[in-house]
């Protein structure tokens, strides 16, 4: 019976974890804290680079955006935080709302990035984009069957539709931007009828339904166009292969132009490093950083003047945008929420 | 040691339901809007409703796999049965929305199971599926303590139904199991807590459950205070259920009491029966570990090797280690205050259980707001002695993520550790103290022995937990501090299931290194 030993080997792995560097904001080294709702690798590369080119090292937290809002914001004053980036409007526009950012002047990035991707106020700006399309069976569709979100609500596709939950943001988004164009009875009526067209029950993500087209489950779906981007891009055959028997379409190319939501970065109200933060924002709009999401995430670059290498992408491009302010998405997002919650769209 | 026990447990009870408290105040502070209103004319019968479902599936099929492999182990004895012993404890180090991306993506439309059945495999989802991924992962709760209870058993009561002329299964139903109750009832309260509070599995599955509801409110509508209000449905049904699982506890002990302790002997299995206990051990072991785990597995034969993974093992294995021992150490001192029937007591005990009842992420905002409430209220002092706000000491440290932890799982460490305390009994205390012994020797010579497989266990299965917690981790955790579970999740929640294998795989294996050391120490306790 020997507790003893026991605790001893605890011991070693306190004082072990202990000893572990903790976030050291050393005083002579250049840090920027970021707080970020994107865990793509694309952005490990950025931030290798970044810090190859200024010296600056990256400090990291990444989690949901609801939850860094909360963090950020019951920290107030002694926040860390330099940079906040998330990969949705509503959430910019909430941490905005919350106060979290700092007034920025955005205005010498207006040469290369659309006005309607940098928020009116100058509090946040967007570096990527991704639109929220259709897709459809190659066997099973016929072109010019749809031309956009609203040819969804056509009781031809009672059935026929696949599409994840209401809880998911980007659905949100999208639901927001008919709220937008459309007001909230039609947006409401819309949403009525795609429920009455599923298919099947919500499951999965964007990927999950592009799999129940070529699994002949349904026959459209609505998706993000990266999640079919990296099926083909993939390497897994089975991937490749599900993906081949489906069509991208961007609808809506005569009217309102696809919807697009973004990724976006403020600088914080109370940033510790606010030099180096919009250091770091700046390189975002780098080609080095813009070149990285188009080929390693997939992502709409926002900067069209800059080359890269991704021909699934690039086949995709140029379409009709939705010019929408994003900031008018947040505005939108819980009428959206509401009306998904009353049409039962799980 | 009554007196120091019910401060210890005072001490966990305040640390563990603070966050908690701090919640139902958030909930209870902020303004009223319509937003609840609203949901109550849509879609929180159907939460609740799918609530009540999936808790009673992952309970019935828990109980089930747990009950059954808990008594094998104990009470029989065939070939293989001593690794499997520990083995059969693995897939609870699986994540339950690991299980899930993995089985929805063999049973979906297109998946190969889909494909090579003709269709005939249903697609696991739903409420059914969300229910059976939970049975399948988190059976272990029930199954470490009924091992416990079944293996400490007397055989008397047993042997006499059998002597009565009961057949093997109704001598079993009539004594072992009304006697392993309150094992199985604290492991079941476990599993519908820890159901309940899931996020990730239900939204993939597409199960509505309340959490669904919860997060919705607060990422959906943007009001963290209506998702505060939602949370405390939750540690309502919390009360409810360990108030089942008490009342379970107290009408077993009558039926405890018997102070003499013979050591049933091993029901011995060959040929047939022994190779069905096997059967019945990988079955489990399959679908929960083995089949999700291959399949991520296959998956990222095709993709590269995510970066990052020796030192996030590392953090997951530090940060696991430091709270189950403080987790152990606070459960047995509750366990101990317990015994002095004190109402102090029993309010500690229930109060430290709550945290188990709500999701990370609601937890983790309660330890944010006592966090950085602690700093604000620092500030003024600091002030006048530096000139500047308090440093940000609380937030953001390995101490607030063990303190969320603990918040959320100690409720896990209590009911082994109670459990494993009931051997002691009075009597056998009695008797020590009859014979001269003083308490510190009754602790160390009587009771230690007889508890220690109880305490360890208990300090495992806090041990799994952290290792595969994730809202909570995300949220609190230092800058550049990645754990196995959060790589894992990065990638599963893209759909990128090659790229989550590897950290989904380091889990259970990362698991694997304490249990090899608690039944190497546990074997050699009882030899």
């Amino acid at each position: 019976m020997k507790p003893v030993k026991f605790f001893a080997f605890a011991a070693s792995l306190a004082v072990a974890a202990c000893s572990q560097p903790a976030d050291e904001a050393s005083e002579t080294a250049q840090v920027v804290n970021v707080y970020s709702a994107r865990h793509y690798s694309s952005d490990a590369a950025i931030y290798a680079a970044f810090t190859e080119e200024t010296g600056i090292e990256v400090n990291l937290v990444s989690a949901n955006g609801d939850q860094l809002i909360e963090r950020v914001r019951a920290d107030g004053e002694r926040s860390p935080a330099d940079v906040i980036i998330t990969v949705d409007a509503a959430r910019l526009h909430r941490a905005e709302e919350a106060g979290l950012f700092a007034q920025t002047d955005f205005s010498d990035l207006t040469d290369t990035v659309p006005a309607n991707l940098i928020d009116p106020e100058g509090y946040w700006v967007s570096f990527a984009k991704r639109s929220r399309v259709i897709a459809w069976s190659n066997t099973r569709v016929q072109p010019g069957e749809i031309t956009s979100y609203e040819d969804l609500a056509d009781p031809q596709w009672q059935g026929r539709i696949c599409v994840r939950g209401s809880g998911n943001a980007y659905n949100q988004s999208l639901l927001a931007s008919l709220v937008a164009h459309l007001g909230e009875e039609s947006a409401e009526a819309w949403a009525q009828a795609i429920v009455d067209n599923m298919a099947r029950d919500p499951q999965g993500g964007d990927r999950t339904q592009i799999n129940g087209i070529a699994a002949g489950e349904c026959d459209v779906a609505i998706t993000n166009h990266y999640y079919y981007a990296m099926m083909v891009n993939s390497d897994d055959p089975a991937a490749q292969a599900a993906a081949a028997q489906v069509t991208l379409f961007f609808p809506n190319q005569e009217t309102t132009g696809a919807h697009v939501n973004v990724s976006g970065a403020g600088i914080a109200m109370n940033a510790p490093h606010p030099d180096n933060a919009r250091a770091l924002i700046d390189f975002f709009f780098s080609d080095t950083a813009q070149r990285a999401f188009a080929e390693m995430t997939n992502e709409i670059p926002v900067r069209t003047d800059v080359s890269w290498e991704n021909p699934t992408l690039a086949a995709m491009l140029p379409f009709n945008e939705d010019d929408l302010n994003v900031s008018d998405l947040g505005d939108h997002n819980e009428t959206a929420q509401r009306i998904f919650d009353r049409v039962g769209w799980q | 040691m009554p007196g120091r026990a019910t401060s210890l447990a005072i001490l966990a009870a305040t640390l563990c339901a603070a966050p908690i408290l701090a919640v139902v105040w958030i909930g209870l502070s902020g303004e009223t809007g319509d937003y609840l209103r609203h949901l109550a004319g849509t879609r929180l019968p159907t939460y609740l409703l799918t609530s009540a479902l999936v808790g009673l599936i992952a309970a019935g099929g828990a109980g089930l796999i747990g009950t059954g492999l808990g008594w094998l182990m104990a009470r029989t004895e065939f070939t293989g049965r001593r690794t499997l012993g520990w083995i059969l404890i693995l897939p609870l180090a699986v994540p339950a929305y690991v299980a899930a991306y993995a089985w929805l993506d063999l049973s979906a439309a297109g998946g190969p199971l889909h494909a090579a059945t003709g269709g005939l495999f249903p697609t696991i989802r739903g409420s059914w599926g969300a229910g059976l991924m939970f049975a399948l992962v988190l059976y272990p709760y029930v199954y470490l303590l009924a091992r416990n209870t079944f293996s400490s058993q007397s055989a008397d009561a047993y042997n006499a139904a059998r002597t009565l002329g009961a057949g093997p299964m109704s001598a079993f139903s009539r004594t072992s199991l009304p006697m392993a109750r309150p094992a199985i009832a604290a492991g079941l309260a476990l599993v519908v807590m820890e159901s309940l509070a899931d996020y990730g599995t239900v939204s993939h599955l597409g199960a509505p459950t309340l959490s669904i509801g919860l997060i919705r409110a607060w990422s959906g509508a943007g009001s963290l205070v209506d998702a505060a209000r939602l949370s405390l449905v939750l540690v309502f049904i919390a009360m409810l259920v360990f108030g089942l699982e008490r009342a379970q506890r107290r009408r077993a002990r009558s039926v405890n009491a018997a102070g003499r302790h013979k050591p049933s002997p091993r029901i011995r299995l060959s040929g047939l029966p022994a190779l069905g206990a096997l059967t019945a051990c990988l079955l489990p072991l399959t679908l929960g570990m083995l089949i999700p785990l291959g399949r991520l597995v296959w998956l990222a034969a095709h993709t590269e090797t995510a970066p990052g993974l020796v030192a996030a093992s590392w953090h997951s294995l530090s940060l696991a280690g430091i709270t189950a021992l403080i987790a152990a150490a606070l459960g047995l001192a509750t366990a101990y205050a317990l015994r002095s029937r004190t109402a102090i007591a029993t309010l500690a005990a229930r109060a430290a259980g709550l945290g188990y009842a709500v999701p990370g992420a609601v937890a983790a905002v309660g330890v944010i707001a006592i966090l950085s409430g602690t700093q604000s209220l620092l500030d003024p002092a600091w002030r006048s002695v530096t000139g500047e706000v308090f440093p940000i000491l609380l937030t953001g440290t390995g101490a607030a993520l063990v303190f969320a932890y603990l918040s959320r799982f100690a409720a896990a460490a209590i009911s082994p550790a109670e459990t494993a305390l009931a051997r002691v009994t009075p009597s056998l205390d009695g008797a020590a103290r009859t014979l001269g012994a003083s308490r510190g020797q009754r602790v160390w010579h009587i009771h230690w022995p007889l508890i220690v497989a109880g305490v360890t266990s208990a300090g495992l299965l806090v041990f799994v937990e952290v290792l595969k917690e994730l809202p909570a981790t995300m949220i609190l955790r230092p800058f550049n501090y990645d754990t196995l579970a959060i790589i894992a999740h990065n990638f599963a929640s893209d759909e990128r299931l090659g790229e989550a294998a590897l950290p989904s795989l380091l889990i259970p294996l990362v698991a694997l290194l304490p249990m090899i050391f608690v039944a190497r120490y546990l074997s050699r306790q009882d030899p």
